[in-house]
């Protein structure tokens, strides 16, 4: 404290007294006859004021201003830097936004970090008498429920339309504090016809209409009050940016609820499960289910990161990204290398000025500091540039309409994180950018020819580092490419575009047996065909990438002595299943009617038929199936090949698949049953038809019906999410590690003129002249190609999880063409260059120097 | 920083010992160590007054202007009570050490 006190007080006279001191010294010297002190004072200043003055933050601000007056003398350099810093920390703060918008975005309400989602026995979705017991126990402090993906229909005067709705309970908004932009939320002593418009909603169809709260609109035929509208940067607490046009109360008895709780203050989750089994386990005994209530209790908190833990697709998601940021972070490194080797090269130019200020005292650490005060500004520059990059990508991805039928609109903000993220990039920049040419910058004067030889190796080791590093990032980034151009001709194996589907929950209290279940199946087909507009109409066990039933069991052909174990995905269907998907039949016949009694029948994917038939005709091939206790069960017949379809992701193989009609099926104890509808026209408009004839079919029932494109839309969309920005970080990371690996080659051979001056006097031709050149350049590639490939081989086995089948992290033809790109532009670099040095008249270049 | 030809820590002491008979300004400070060690001792002024500025901002001595014997402005140094105690500290180490250092060059 009182060093700082001194200082503050003193430091404006510092230079004064020290003067004066010092010219008495030299007089009092001279009187008495003793040598005077010669030269060296402006040192002996520095020296003794460096301690008294805040010598770091003076130095700094000097070496700014020089690092500034040294930087507008060169625009080249800083305009070559900017650029690639830019793009580079650009590149990367956009995906660390993406990344936090997906991983640590909380919804947009009070206190996120104590309101939790729950689950009973496994359901995502409650009855709103379990909801209203729930909330009756108290356990919580509060308890909200909401039906997100839902549709009502909207009369803007002209037509009607369904619009996405999320159905609410009433203390929604009040419970979990949701802003509010304009008017107000629904309140609990609300009447049920009132509603919120989402901000999107709002503008696009009312213009942003202040005037229209309390005003009405007609809402399933009835009026419905404008209470609110929601801020533009809301975040819905489904997360990933689904964005409901309209929240209304919930109307319809029968509506279920996804239930969210707000810890009581002070309880953790864990605190509060015991509590909630006891309530679950009141609630069995209460309301009989064909689940018990108590089973698979989730309790869990909103982010995604807090999620991962339970939730698999969460730690892909995670896992995707932080793969992304590697290769970003791979990408920046390049575009570091860039920058390095231009500031290489400028150190060199400033070899003279840095020797004299070596030997005229200044230390070697002042030095490197101001030397790493110019990369910080260039950094700072790039970081500037940077932000602005990152800000105009996250708006543009802000506005990009998905092409899925879902109201999404991510939400991406540059914040406080992407703030330190930035600073952090900054400095890691300027380390990597500045530290190696600062340090060979200052070793200079020492020893001249030495340093000179290192400095040679130095920058070949940066060449041959960076071709590693731009094969690495080349090779992902191609491989990206490959999957994305793979993705998009990638069909799940059914019919998106014109299907409905229907999940039906039957009370099992009334289908004591599967019989019931299948007579009801066929009534629903036979119901949901005679509708108008609907084309065909099936009901099967499962939907892929619903869900999925995995079989492995051994099957025996009746003429071979030995069984094998088979590996299939199971559906069972009804006959018009195929139809209705869109599934090709390659073979034979589908499901009849008239598959009842008598022999049993399966049909078979084509992969079924070609890894376990042995090359048997298919069709009327007979083979009997049993489990693993050596008894085979009742012989089944293949009617019918069909081709194949995906089953959980996008990016997996061709799997075998065995599918049964319903009719022959005994002693299921399966309840739910899947509907499919292929409808004539557009499915959307067709929803509410399907809903109502399910319902009357069979009213007690639990129904959820949509199209099944969004119902797979979110299975589908990562991989080409992720497909597209990969293929972005790897063709930047291309851009940039070509002009880096053209600028250090050209710059390398020019500083090569005066050899080849001399080579050229000595009668060395043209052709040696140019093989040595080129053959030097290619020994740089190959050996960084070589480094590279062993990294790349590696490095990207952990892609395989995010790719289509048939593409291989290791597959040759990536890294062949990603080898062939930078021995092209090596080729390149080199060429110009070379030809400038071969023209030149030998003795200029010598005397050049 | 500097290249002192004593040992580091040893001109610190000679300063303080120096003003232990009363304040002195710079000069007369190099003049007293250069007497007082038979004139073996040379104290540069490259390396006085950066470790009087540092003695000063550690407080162990403290530093006005006055009037120097020939009627000019002179900075006069004085020692601090903290500067006694350094003193004493540091200057039984040193005798410690000396002694020890000649002890064993003696065998």
């Amino acid at each position: 404290m009182r060093r700082l006190f001194l200082k503050l007080v003193r430091r404006r006279n510092l230079h004064r007294d020290l003067e004066a001191e010092m010219e008495f010294h030299r007089e009092m010297a001279s009187v008495h006859g003793n040598a005077v002190p010669l030269g060296r004072i402006s040192s002996l200043k520095e020296q003794s004021a460096d301690l008294w003055r805040f010598a770091f933050l003076e130095n700094l601000w000097r070496d700014i201003v020089y690092g500034v007056r040294g930087l507008r003398k060169n625009p080249a350099l800083v305009f070559g830097a900017a650029v690639s810093l830019t793009l580079g920390i650009g590149a990367n703060l956009a995906l660390f936004s993406l990344a936090v918008e997906f991983l640590l975005s909380e919804p947009s309400v009070r206190d996120a970090h104590s309101v939790m989602s729950l689950r009973l026995g496994g359901n995502s979705n409650a009855s709103h008498q379990v909801f209203e017991f729930l909330q009756a126990s108290g356990i919580f402090a509060d308890l909200v429920g909401d039906e997100p993906e839902s549709f009502v229909n909207w009369n803007d005067g002209s037509e009607t339309r369904p619009i996405f709705a999320t159905f609410v309970t009433k203390n929604y908004f009040t419970s979990l504090g949701i802003p509010i932009a304009y008017g107000r939320g629904i309140e609990p002593r609300d009447s049920d016809e009132v509603v919120v418009f989402d901000y999107r909603f709002w503008r696009k169809n009312f213009n942003g209409d202040p005037d229209l709260i309390g005003r009405a609109i007609n809402l399933e035929g009835k009026a419905y009050i404008v209470v609110g509208v929601l801020p533009a940067s809301f975040r819905s607490l489904q997360g990933f940016g689904y964005s409901p046009d309209v929240y209304v109360p919930r109307y319809l008895d029968d509506t279920t609820l996804q239930m969210y709780a707000r810890l009581k203050p002070g309880m953790t989750r864990d605190q509060t499960l015991p509590a909630l089994r006891a309530v679950a386990a009141r609630i069995d005994s209460v309301f009989p289910a064909p689940y018990k209530y108590t089973a698979n209790i989730s309790v869990r908190p909103l982010t995604t990161i807090e999620g991962m833990i339970d939730d698999p697709q969460g730690l892909t998601i995670g896992l995707f990204f932080a793969l992304l940021l590697v290769v970003a972070g791979l990408v920046l490194l390049i575009a570091c290398i860039n920058v390095a080797s231009l500031l290489l090269a400028r150190a060199s130019a400033r070899r003279r000025e840095i020797a004299v200020r070596l030997s005229l005292g200044a230390g070697r650490g002042r030095l490197l500091q101001q030397l790493l005060v110019e990369s910080l500004l260039l950094c700072i520059l790039g970081t500037g540039g940077g932000l602005i990059l990152a800000r105009a990508i996250t708006a543009s991805l802000e506005r990009l309409q998905l092409p899925i039928p879902i109201p999404i609109h991510l939400r991406i903000d540059l914040d406080w994180r992407a703030a330190i993220y930035a600073a952090i990039l900054t400095v890691a920049a300027t380390v990597a950018c500045g530290l190696l040419p600062a340090w060979q910058a200052t070793k200079e004067s020492i020893a001249p020819s030495l340093v000179r030889d290192r400095k040679m190796r130095l920058r070949r080791a940066l060449v041959t580092g960076q071709v590693a590093l731009s094969l690495v990032v080349l090779a992902s980034g191609f491989l990206f490419l490959r999957n994305l151009f793979r993705a998009s001709q990638i069909s799940p194996g059914f019919d998106l575009r014109h299907t409905i589907r229907a999940r039906v929950n039957l009370p099992a209290r009334e289908y004591k047996e599967f019989k019931q279940v299948d007579s009801y199946a066929r009534r629903g087909v036979r119901e949901l065909e005679a509708m108008p507009g609907v084309d065909s109409a099936a009901a099967a066990f499962i939907l892929p990438f619903n869900d999925n039933i995995m079989f492995v069991s051994a099957i025996k052909f009746p003429n071979a002595a030995e069984q094998q174990f088979v590996r299939y995905h199971w559906n069972v269907v009804t006959p018009d299943y195929f139809r209705a998907m869109g599934i090709p039949l390659l073979k034979g016949r589908s499901f009849l009617a008239t598959d009842r009694e008598g022999a049993k029948v399966v049909i078979v994917n084509r992969a079924f038929a070609e890894s376990y038939l042995g090359g048997r005709e298919p069709i009327g091939c007979i083979f009997t199936q049993g489990g693993f206790g050596g008894k085979m069960g009742v012989p089944l017949r293949i009617v019918g090949v069909v081709e194949g379809t995906k089953n959980e992701t996008l990016g997996e193989g061709d799997l075998p698949q065995m599918y049964q009609p319903i009719s022959q099926i005994e002693n299921g104890d399966r309840r739910k049953l899947e509907f499919v509808v292929r409808s004539a026209i557009p499915p959307l408009e067709q929803l509410g038809a399907v809903r109502e004839t399910l319902r009357r079919v069979e009213p007690n029932a639990g129904l959820e019906v949509s199209t099944l494109y969004s119902s797979i839309g979110f299975a589908i969309l990562p991989s080409q999410v992720g497909a597209v920005l990969m293929g972005a970080i790897g063709l930047l990371g291309l851009v940039l590690a070509s002009v880096g690996l053209y600028g250090i080659m050209a710059y390398s051979i020019a500083r090569r003129t005066q050899e080849i001056g001399i080579r050229m006097a000595l009668g060395a031709g043209r052709s040696a002249i140019s093989k040595m050149v080129l053959g030097d350049a290619a020994r740089l590639v190959l050996t960084g190609s070589a480094i590279g490939l062993a990294i790349a081989w590696f490095a990207t086995q952990p892609l395989a999880r995010f790719l289509v089948p048939g593409l291989k992290p290791g597959d040759p033809l990536g890294f062949v063409v990603v080898i062939a790109v930078l021995a092209a532009t090596g080729l390149v670099a080199s060429w110009g260059p070379l030809r400038r040095a071969l023209s030149i008249d030998p003795a200029s270049s010598l005397r050049y120097e | 920083m500097g290249t002192p030809n004593l040992l580091q820590g040893t001109l610190d002491l000679l300063i303080l010992h120096s003003l232990q008979r009363g304040p002195l300004h710079g000069y007369a400070i190099a003049q007293t160590i250069h007497l007082l060690s038979d004139e073996v001792l040379k104290v540069e002024e490259g390396s006085l007054y950066p470790a009087l500025y540092r003695l000063e901002l550690d407080g162990a001595i403290k530093a006005k202007w006055g009037q120097s014997e020939n009627n000019r402005r002179a900075k006069y140094y004085e020692i601090t009570p903290k500067g006694r105690k350094a003193l004493a500290a540091q200057g039984e180490t040193w005798a410690r050490l000396s002694g020890a250092v000649q002890r064993v060059l003696a065998r």
